[in-house]
């Protein structure tokens, strides 16, 4: 039994063991402890939240530590980064490196390659690095939704202290309000309410009731109107009715009119040459008399063919 | 007003006393950890006793344990991380979390359970019964044979459960990473390796030994103040236990101190 | 006494044997913190000399579960595991209560005469009767 012990002992502290070593070995491996390791130097005008040790990423995977901070002669602050060989594939002489400081988390130094076929960095090379600060950029957007917030705020002040002021607007709007519904609780109906003169009312009552009255006539006249306007639509609209008729009579107008277009620019003619002379004016008072002959025989015919036209008034000149 | 600040006055002095001799106790049997006189047939069959009884027998319980607290704090860390949109702090919270912290305090209360009482009441029975004497009439040292191999077994105890936990516990992380996240295996091992620092890993190895000869040793000086009566076994194992259980605290403290630092 | 302290086998109520521990390892318990014996050995060893009392059955048993006259056996067994052994019984008949003369202890010591260098027994006067060899001081 006692060696049995001793033997679950020894497999216990055997495998486990075995098991820690081989985790750690795990560990020290895929971290390349062993491994050769590389160094690149980075400036930046302030040492401001950077500090050793801290993780240098690539595509959001840490491919190197800072490893020497230190302050030349100039004032600037040398970052020393170290990236183990198989990460340096992805630091390449355009790579841009930036400090980055999350809201939330530890800062870190961002590398962004955007060509990775691009010569490698010189480890000779001292590149600047920029910075991305969440929480300014957070403050900045924010400022103007803070501003807003302060104007909102300021006008619900106001309204408060409106309210608060027995004298203020909406106290008063409240007021008559109130009275306005006590008014209107005391009113035995809608138009008693609205109008608050017991005569109008009457009178009111009275039209109503006259209304319907007239209703019925206005519904017999308009069944009239309606059998006059067919047999109006059958004499206006109709093939041989009178709008067609006088369609023509306008087109025969309209050629008629040209006519005397032509005729009045002769006038004109005429008299600019009266003006000079009195010699034709015989001959040409002959020609507006024939001119008006004829068109009052065209109006004589419109009249005739217009029925509801109570007095023709044309005036001659 | 004067009892009160004379109780606390004794108080104090009587936590100070305790202190200094705990602490001169632990000097005294670590000093023979090094001493390679102090090591012989009968000292190594204690030692293999006491490492079949603290570590091998517990180990499947122990073993389930780890999978099943493991696997519910894992989902719930890794549903907690998803919720937040933290997912690149899942090595973080895995190694700072579960591995350097919650893996040694979980482990080191299962022992302290376990064995610290056991060796509590072994020790104290040993002292009402005059074995001790017995030791010393044979010229047997308590030190050597009695108290070393069990300190020497708590710290090896403690370290080497504390990795299977830690093991046991990444394992089912691996498993549930794979399920909420869709992580590969390799992904997993990156995230977790870019997490892990030696520094940490050094200060966690030096809690699990602090914490093994601490959980070992305070009963054993706890067991050794028990009188000749019977009744004192209880009182012995009493305030040995929650000696224990301030230690294990106290340990924890400082190991976040020395880390934030 | 003092300067015999080193080998002084003592065998006493005062002195019982260790409680968590197999009989077997009590009587080589000095074996192996003293000599570095190996615990095989050790093993062996005890075997041997309990098959001297017939008592190897005991070997894997506690001090709870003997009688008094296993425990006697144990208790000299392991008083003479001591090198150089002067063997000091101190009041015998406190351990064994329940015997009437001194003939089972005087056979004990007899078998293994081989172990131990001297051997003193410490007794009441009173019981100075009890003993066969009566040639106390």
């Amino acid at each position: 039994m006692l060696n049995k012990n001793a033997f679950k002992v020894g497999l216990f502290v055997v495998i486990t063991t075995f098991l820690v070593v081989m985790t750690i070995g795990f560990m020290v491996y895929k971290k390349g402890v062993f491994e050769k390791v590389y160094t690149y130097t980075l400036s930046s005008k302030s040492g401001e939240n950077l500090t050793l040790g801290m993780p240098v990423v690539f595509s959001g995977f840490t491919i190197g530590k800072v490893d020497v901070l230190e302050l030349n002669e100039e004032g600037v602050v040398l970052i020393t980064i170290k990236v183990p060989k198989r990460h340096i594939k992805w630091i390449r002489s355009n790579s841009v490196f930036s400090l980055d400081k999350p809201l939330i988390g530890a800062p870190k130094i961002t590398v962004i390659t955007e060509n990775l076929n691009s010569p490698p960095l010189s480890p000779e090379a001292i590149v600047e690095i920029g910075t991305a600060n969440d929480i300014n950029e957070i403050i900045k957007r924010v400022n103007p939704i803070l501003e807003m917030v302060n104007r909102i705020a300021a006008n619900i002040e106001t309204i408060s202290v409106n309210l608060a002021n027995p004298r203020g607007d909406v106290n008063k709007i409240l007021r008559n309000a109130e009275k306005l519904t006590s008014n209107l609780s005391g009113k035995p109906s809608l138009l008693d309410m609205a109008v608050d003169d017991r005569e109008s009312i009457n009178a009111l009552y009275s039209a109503m009731k006259s209304t319907k009255v007239i209703t019925s006539q206005i519904e017999d006249t308009l069944k009239k109107v309606d059998a006059m306007a067919v047999k109006t639509d059958e004499k206006v609209y109709g093939r041989e009715g009178s709008l067609s008729l006088v369609n023509n009579i306008l087109k025969d107008l309209i050629i008629k009119l040209q006519n005397l277009d032509a005729t009045l620019a002769n006038v004109n003619t005429i008299s600019k040459d009266a003006a000079d002379s009195t010699k034709d004016f015989k001959l040409l008072r002959e020609e507006i008399d024939g001119t008006i002959y004829s068109i009052k025989e065209l109006v004589k015919k419109v009249d005739d063919l217009v029925p509801f036209k109570k007095e023709p008034d044309i005036k001659l000149p | 007003m004067k009892i009160l600040v004379e109780h606390i006055g004794l108080s104090f002095l009587h936590t100070t006393q305790s202190l200094k001799e705990t602490l001169l106790f632990a000097f005294k049997v670590v000093s023979r950890i090094l001493d390679k006189n102090a090591y012989n047939s009968a000292v190594r069959m204690v030692l293999t006793d006491q490492i079949y009884f603290t570590s091998v027998q517990i180990l499947p319980l122990f073993l389930t344990v780890a999978a099943i607290f493991g696997s519910v704090l894992v989902v719930i860390l890794m549903l907690m991380v998803k919720e937040l949109g933290m997912v690149q702090y899942i090595g973080r919270f895995m190694i700072g979390f579960m591995v350097n912290e919650l893996s040694p305090f979980i482990t080191v209360l299962l022992i302290a359970l376990r064995s610290s009482a056991a060796i509590n009441t072994e020790i104290a029975v040993m002292k009402v019964n005059q074995e001790i004497k017995t030791l010393e009439v044979f010229h047997i040292d308590t030190i050597n044979y009695l108290f070393l191999p069990r300190i020497i077994n708590g710290v090896i105890s403690v370290v080497l459960m504390n990795c299977l936990f830690s093991i046991v516990v990444l394992a089912t992380g691996l498993l549930f990473s794979k399920l909420i996240f869709g992580m590969s295996f390799n992904l997993y091992a990156d995230v977790l390796l870019n997490s892990i620092y030696f520094s940490d890993l050094l200060i966690l190895l030096l809690k699990c030994i602090t914490y093994g000869v601490f959980i070992t040793l305070i009963p054993i000086l706890y067991g050794l103040r028990a009188t000749n009566e019977l009744t004192s076994i209880p009182v012995s194992v009493l305030n040995g236990m929650v000696k224990v259980f301030i230690a294990i605290v106290i340990i924890e403290v400082l190991s976040l101190i020395i880390k934030l630092m | 006494m003092m300067e015999h302290q080193h080998y002084s086998g003592l065998i006493s109520l005062d002195i019982p044997l260790i409680s968590n521990l197999d009989v077997w390892n009590n009587i080589a318990l000095i074996k192996l913190y003293k000599e570095n014996m190996p615990k095989r050995e050790a093993r062996k060893l005890v075997l041997k000399l309990l098959h001297r009392y017939h008592l190897e059955d005991i070997a894997y048993k506690r001090s709870t579960s003997l009688t008094e006259e296993q425990k006697f056996c144990v208790m000299l067994l392991r008083a003479a595991m001591v090198h150089e052994a002067i063997i000091v019984i101190d009041r015998p008949f406190i351990i064994l209560h329940n015997s009437k003369d001194s003939r089972f202890m005087e056979d004990a010591l007899e078998k293994i005469d081989d172990l131990y260098k001297q051997c003193h027994i410490l007794e009441y006067i009173w019981n100075k009767s009890r003993y066969i060899n009566n040639d106390a001081e």
